[in-house]
């Protein structure tokens, strides 16, 4: 039972980035209709961005909100200057876009801080590994019944539930959260309310890039380390997540990345022969599949009702 | 004083121009009904005097060229439109879509009298004011669409074939609500019908449009006394 619930509460904090980079998802999904590929990996480019301010002195706290302020500019500016004028013309070529920002940025990277994970003393880093958010040290944990339950990982969860508090009183008691609802909904009657249409999807976009960013920094510091490959993995596990939540609602994908987190860490702890390591996305996969074939819209998404 | 003037106003999608030209006016106080078959080029007029298309000529708001101002400057400027279709935001509560329609107004304590006062007009919404817009019948969300529009506290009032698909019974009583706030508040409309019926009761003046040009002009009377455009267009 405590090591169930070890497992729990693990599968519950590696879900809390696959949760952060669903938000990001789902967010540009409602505004725009489109699907960022691009999401883990501008997530990544903040990631860097965090370990370049901790290399300058800068301590955590502070480097995870500026990383998330060069997180809102990047996908504020990638909505101004690539995805509006293309979306006019092709909603096609904005997957074409999203895809090639994916590489590009990934490039960007590997140009910046080389294709070597950081910190590594190779390159003469300061730090000794990824700062994390949360003591993390050998020592920092409770060992109720012999189990181990480490004060980062439930940190981490606790930053997640509060993030997604603070998005859920955004969404629904702010009147900025009033307009991105309105435009998700129909943008050219959200455009004859007044609204300016314009200006809500750069924030979206630049919303979402900053929860992206986010997630990127409590990946690193769960890993140790940033490199290039470390949000493959996790933005298909976000997507997933998006996926069984229901793609448009942000409470469903912070529940979709929980539980695909959990699934993934109770199959591959309790069945170490037959899932492992090697299998363990499967299953989540599994699960997805078996979700949606009952209920097409997600567990949490909107079937679309229309009177007509 | 001239409200609504727009100069050889043109518009369409792309390539292909529907509007051609047109000359209207809405002078204040007015009620001004466009009447015109589908395709005439109504739909797309609304759309270009509240700039969700673009447009060449000229199009002037109490004095001011607003030809290249954005939707929401428009709304600002005191245009709001119920548009084609209800338009309304499905997944939004009624009580929400109304709060929309305040967007561009300030002072939460005089939005919040106003949605209370169109709840009082349409009652019907009233009832269901945390019911999501989706669930709502077509006329329903017709009232919502009008009662949102009339949140922004305009001084014109675009209507785009509010009847569409509505019940007569239903119909009358939309109308009913625009003519009372016409007659006794002075609200300026211009309203686009296929149905000439209703809308000549009302209006203070007509015009005809026809595959994207205004063919007639002038006030219901002369419309209808006139035999060739009686039998043409009107249909009675």
């Amino acid at each position: 039972m405590a090591l169930f619930f070890q497992r729990l509460v693990d599968g519950m904090s590696y879900g809390s980035v696959y949760a952060l980079i669903a938000l990001g998802l789902v967010i540009v999904y409602r505004g725009t209709g489109h699907l960022n590929f691009a999401q883990g990996e501008m997530a990544l480019f903040s990631a860097y961005c965090v370990y370049q301010f901790g290399e300058w002195g800068i301590p955590i706290w502070p480097a995870m909100f500026l990383g998330m302020g060069v997180g809102f500019l990047l996908g504020s500016a990638t909505e101004v200057t690539l995805i509006r004028p293309i979306s006019k013309r092709s909603p096609f070529a904005v997957f074409i876009v999203t895809l090639g920002l994916f590489t590009f940025l990934n490039w960007l990277d590997g140009a910046i801080w080389g294709n070597q994970q950081l910190p590594n003393s190779g390159v003469g880093s300061k730090q000794l590994k990824y700062p994390s958010l949360f003591p993390n040290d050998p020592q920092d944990q409770w060992l109720p019944f012999g189990v181990s339950i480490r004060y980062e990982r439930v940190g981490i969860l606790v930053l997640v539930l509060v993030l997604t508090g603070l998005l859920f009183l955004l969404f629904n008691k702010t009147k900025f959260g009033l307009s991105m609802r309105a435009v998700a909904s129909n943008a050219e009657s959200a455009k004859l309310t007044g609204i300016r249409t314009n200006r809500v999807l750069m924030m979206s976009w630049g919303l979402a890039a900053a929860i992206g960013a986010l997630g990127g920094v409590v990946q690193a510091g769960l890993n140790g380390n940033v490199n290039l490959g470390l949000m493959f993995t996790v933005f298909i596990y976000g997507s997933a997540a998006a996926t069984l939540g229901g793609f448009d609602s942000p409470g469903g994908a912070v529940i979709g990345g929980l539980m695909i987190g959990v699934i993934e860490n109770l199959a591959s702890g309790y069945l170490p022969e037959w899932v492992g390591q090697e299998m363990k996305l499967g299953v989540a996969f599994v699960v997805i599949l078996a979700v949606l074939l009952v209920k097409p819209s997600g567990l949490f998404g909107t079937a679309k009702v229309e009177r007509v | 004083m001239t409200f609504l003037k727009a100069t050889g106003l043109s518009a369409g999608y792309g390539p292909i121009t529907v509007l051609q030209q047109i000359d209207v006016e809405v002078q204040e106080g007015e009620f001004v009904v466009m009447l015109g078959a589908n395709g005439a080029g109504k739909t797309t007029t609304m759309r270009a005097i509240s700039g969700l298309i673009p447009r060449q000529g000229r199009v002037e708001f109490g004095g001011v060229d607003i030809t290249k101002a954005s939707p929401d400057a428009i709304v600002r400027a005191g245009i709001a439109q119920v548009p084609q279709g209800r338009g309304t935001f499905p997944e939004l509560s009624v009580e929400d879509n109304l709060h929309t329609g305040a967007f561009v107004r300030s002072g939460a304590d005089s939005v919040r009298d106003d949605i209370a006062r169109w709840l009082d007009v349409f009652p019907r919404l009233a009832e269901r004011r945390h019911q999501r817009a989706g669930s709502l019948s077509g006329g329903e969300q017709q009232m919502l669409a009008i009662a949102r529009a009339l949140m922004s506290r305009p001084k014109l009032l675009l209507c785009d074939e509010p009847s569409l698909g509505l019940a007569p019974l239903i119909t009358q009583e939309l109308f009913a609500v625009l003519e009372g706030l016409h007659r006794d508040e002075g609200l300026s409309v211009l309203l686009v019908e296929q149905n000439a019926n209703l809308a000549m009761h009302i209006a203070s003046r007509v015009y005809l449009l026809e595959t994207g040009r205004i063919v007639a002009s002038g006030s219901a009377e002369e419309l209808s006394a006139d035999d060739s455009i009686r039998k043409a267009y009107l249909g009675f």
